[in-house]
């Protein structure tokens, strides 16, 4: 019965042509990348696998080490809590500086300026330079640089987040209706002035909204840089992984989904409250109150971290800092080092890529059941699983898949793929829902069996929005394909993490550069992909 | 937090005052602060410092913490940056410690075992004889700052005429030794190297399979791990721990659990001679410049 009417497959010859070129590519990235599928099926890796996961059971609850996991619970909170009050420190001067939106130059006649452009560009490098380093590297070295502990993650997460932060926050301030702000500006008023009564007014709910929402991620990465020294539920999660305790890596993955499930519902609550007041401003009933207690849990969180500042930016601090910059800088690039890096970026690039496009394939499958098309147990089960695989961040699956797929890039880009499933099987899910369904249901009622009419009617309709949901998680793959070697995945996180342990960190640097230098590659190619297919 | 950054405002200009006087006085120490390199589960290493933490306290009258760690580099650099006072190192990170320090780094003491230690080889596979066989095998280090998973077997394996970059098909970092372990048992790695300590430990207490698992061969013996104080502690201090640690005696039924959760049989002095042989293998190895 399929395809009785007409065989013809009009896309056929185009199909058939871009489907071999991805062949082509996808065999020497999957060499490098190290995939070997049959490796997951292995009885002896099946055997360790089961081993392991088995060990979760029963969960390790003695009072001992529930007060460790109290702890680093706490301390995860607090860490995410103060990392995003520093960020928001570094990211309103950058983005109010940044912002065309207060540019006089920008409305009309004035004195032509040659200097504030160049501010506002100089101000947009050093927020790209910012969030273009992953927070774990920023991790690894102020674990180095300020010691053992919650200080370093609180202070990359400053960094990062300060960053991500300050190029979200202008343009939103870029976007945001800026009559009230220009006619605050054309009356003579100050920068100052037409910020706080003109544009302020306008873009404060969604710059909060984007705040909290931040802060449910600065929790899922405060997790993740435990993993190198940097104290919370990640640095617990590390020892028990190193002793192979399956009991204890069970119950702190428990208590972390369900951490990441509260901040999940927190910041959903606290975001649907600002929509729906937004209206009203933030002055509406209870405002006042969740002003006071988020005030009051951030200062908790302060003081629980007890960082200390004074001590960061004491006499001591400035020589260690200097020290630490003298072997830093510059950058080492002996050509030995240099071939080492070059195949480390290029195993690091594969394994984004192979991560990609294998979570593509997780989400293309998860998402028809999670969009309800194939019942409603079905929908709920899928969301589930989707939920599950998004809440374990990327470097927490490593340190299992790296037991599943062996060290080496393989495990690192399943890592990504698992995560990264997740992620899109729940946004191709809500873009096959929000699509319209007319030309999938014509297509059907003309008689079309239903793999075709989804094929050639529902398809084209989300084709591109996945695609560029997918593109642009590339973008974030390639990041973390760049650290995934900090827990045995190969690539240029493996050089950094070895570089850094021998103390050669002139070397680390150029690491770090090239990490970097991957990282914007990886933008532009994805943005223009992004265009020439929008 | 405005009294407390006010305190330690006051401290750093306290200490200022110190500096600028040059005054060549030890300040009263509050506390001693202890970490390790972490070669096994941190937890692990807290639980059996516990005890010898206390035997200490008691020794030089001042409170003793341990500071757990995950990171290798990190205990060396904590050492450098006087946030930890003594650690429990291995012979490569003391080498770094010392160099970190300007050569002021001052190992106290350390087991008798650890002068004489060992690493061993071991492989699933029973082609793997021999060093000869582990050409164009994958190969499994501990981790890169472990100097009994990863400087002296490179070392070795370096004379025997063996590049591990070049000649093995690729070159892992499991990052602990009882890691190693897991992935050679698994066929994740064709072969392995670990501490003969852990090994052994793991082989008593039936954690390793070893109809499968097998040792292939054991290097010689080199010096090991220590317990390092920096330099400028103050000296009095510094004679009362190595004092406490070379007093441990296991006919002491205080001191045995001590000394068996250290697998320790007794501590024996220590010198930054007694190191050299290690620098100079680095060196050879490329892992030192």
């Amino acid at each position: 019965m399929l395809l009785k009417h007409d065989s013809r497959d009009p896309a056929l010859a185009q199909r058939l042509l871009l489907s071999l070129v991805a062949l082509a590519l996808a065999w020497p990235i999957g060499h490098i990348a190290g995939v070997n599928p049959a490796a997951l099926v292995e009885p002896a890796n099946l055997r360790v696998v089961g081993s392991f996961v088995a060990g979760f059971w029963p969960l390790a609850h003695d009072s001992f080490f529930l007060g460790l996991l109290g702890d680093a619970v706490v301390q995860t909170l607090a860490i995410a809590t103060v990392g995003t009050l520093l960020a928001l420190l570094i990211a309103i001067p950058l983005a109010v500086g940044s912002t065309a939106a207060l540019s006089i130059t920008a409305i009309g006649p004035a004195p032509r300026s040659l200097w504030r452009p160049a501010f506002r560009q100089a101000l947009r490098a050093l927020t790209l330079l910012l969030r273009g380093v992953p927070e774990l590297v920023w991790a690894l070295l102020f674990v180095r640089v300020f010691g053992l502990g919650p200080s370093a993650a609180v202070l990359a997460l400053a960094l990062t987040y300060g960053g991500m932060l300050a190029k979200v926050f202008s343009e939103i301030l870029d976007s945001a209706d800026r009559r009230p702000a220009r006619a605050i500006l054309t009356a003579g008023g100050s920068r100052f002035d037409a910020l706080m009564y003109g544009l302020l007014p306008v873009a404060a709910a969604e710059l909060l909204s984007y705040s909290v929402y931040r802060w449910e991620c600065a929790l899922r990465a405060a997790v993740v840089m435990g993993l190198v020294g940097a104290g919370g539920l990640g640095q617990l999660m590390d020892q028990s992984m190193k002793a192979f305790n399956g009991g204890e890596i069970a119950s702190i993955l428990s208590a972390f989904l369900l951490l990441v499930l509260f901040a999940d519902m927190l910041s959903g609550v606290l975001r649907h409250w600002m929509a729906s007041t937004r209206a009203g401003g933030l002055r509406a009933a209870g405002g006042w109150m969740l002003t006071l207690s988020a005030a009051f849990a951030c200062v908790l969180a302060w003081r629980h971290i007890g960082l200390d500042l004074g001590a960061l930016l004491g006499d001591r601090a400035g020589s260690d800092i200097a020290r630490f910059l003298r072997e830093f800088l510059p950058p080492a690039h002996d050509a030995a080092l240099l071939t080492k890096i070059a195949s480390g970026a290029i195993e690091t690039l594969a394994t984004s890529l192979v991560g990609t496009v294998l979570a593509a394939l997780i989400a293309i499958a998860l998402a028809l059941p999670a969009a309800g098309r194939a019942g409603k147990i079905a929908k709920s089960l899928t969301r589930f699983l989707l939920n599950l695989l998004r809440a374990v961040p990327e470097l927490v699956w490593a340190t299992i898949t790296v037991l599943a797929a062996g060290l080496g890039p393989f495990a690192g880009a399943l890592a990504l793929a698992l995560h990264t499933g997740g992620v899109l099987g729940r946004l191709y899910a809500e873009a096959l829902e929000n699509a319209p369904p007319a030309a999938e249901a014509s297509l059907h009622a003309s008689g079309a069996p239903r793999a075709l009419a989804f094929l050639y009617g529902a398809l084209p309709e989300v084709a591109p929005q996945w695609l560029a949901y997918t593109l642009y998680r590339w973008e974030i793959n390639i990041r973390m394909a760049a650290v995934m070697g900090f827990v045995g995945a190969g690539g240029l996180g493996q050089l950094l993490y070895y570089e850094l342990s021998l103390f050669r960190l002139d070397n680390a640097c150029s690491v770090i550069v090239a990490m970097l230098i991957l990282a914007l590659l990886v933008d532009q190619a994805s943005a223009i992909l992004r265009r020439k297919m929008g | 937090m405005l009294t407390q950054f006010r305190r330690h405002a006051l401290r750093g200009l306290a200490a200022f005052a110190f500096a600028a006087l040059a005054l060549p006085a030890f300040a009263q120490m509050k506390e001693l602060k202890v970490s390790a390199i972490p070669d096994e589960a941190p937890t692990e290493l807290q639980r059996k410092f516990a005890p010898l933490g206390k035997y200490l306290e008691k020794e030089i009258g001042i409170p003793v913490s341990f500071v757990p760690v995950t990171d290798y580099a990190g205990v060396v650099e904590a050492l450098a940056a006087k946030r930890i006072d003594m650690a429990w190192l291995g012979g490569f990170t003391f080498v770094q410690a010392k160099l970190r320090t300007g050569g002021t780094a001052v190992p106290l003491v350390q087991r008798a075992e650890d002068e004489k230690f060992t690493s061993r080889f071991i492989t699933a596979d029973p082609a793997i004889k021999s060093f000869a066989d582990l050409k164009g095998k994958t190969f499994a280090f501990g981790s890169a700052s472990s100097t009994s998973g990863h400087l002296m077997p490179r070392y070795f394996l370096l004379q025997a005429g063996l590049t591990p970059e070049k000649d093995f098909k690729t070159v892992a970092f499991s990052g602990a030794h009882d890691a190693t372990v897991a992935f050679v048992a698994s066929g994740r790695a064709d072969a392995g190297v670990l501490n003969a300590s852990v090994w052994d430990k793991l082989v008593e207490s039936g954690k390793v399979d070893t109809s499968k698992v097998r040792v292939f061969t054991t290097t010689p013996a080199y010096f090991d791990y220590n317990w390092t104080v920096r330099g400028d502690l103050d000296p009095a201090v510094m004679k009362k721990l190595r004092d406490a640690f070379l007093k441990l005696d296991p006919a002491n039924p205080e001191h045995k659990e001590i000394m068996a959760l250290q697998r320790a049989t007794r501590f024996v002095p220590t010198k930054p001679e007694n190191y050299h042989s290690i620098e100079q293998a680095a060196q050879s190895a490329g892992l030192l410049r």
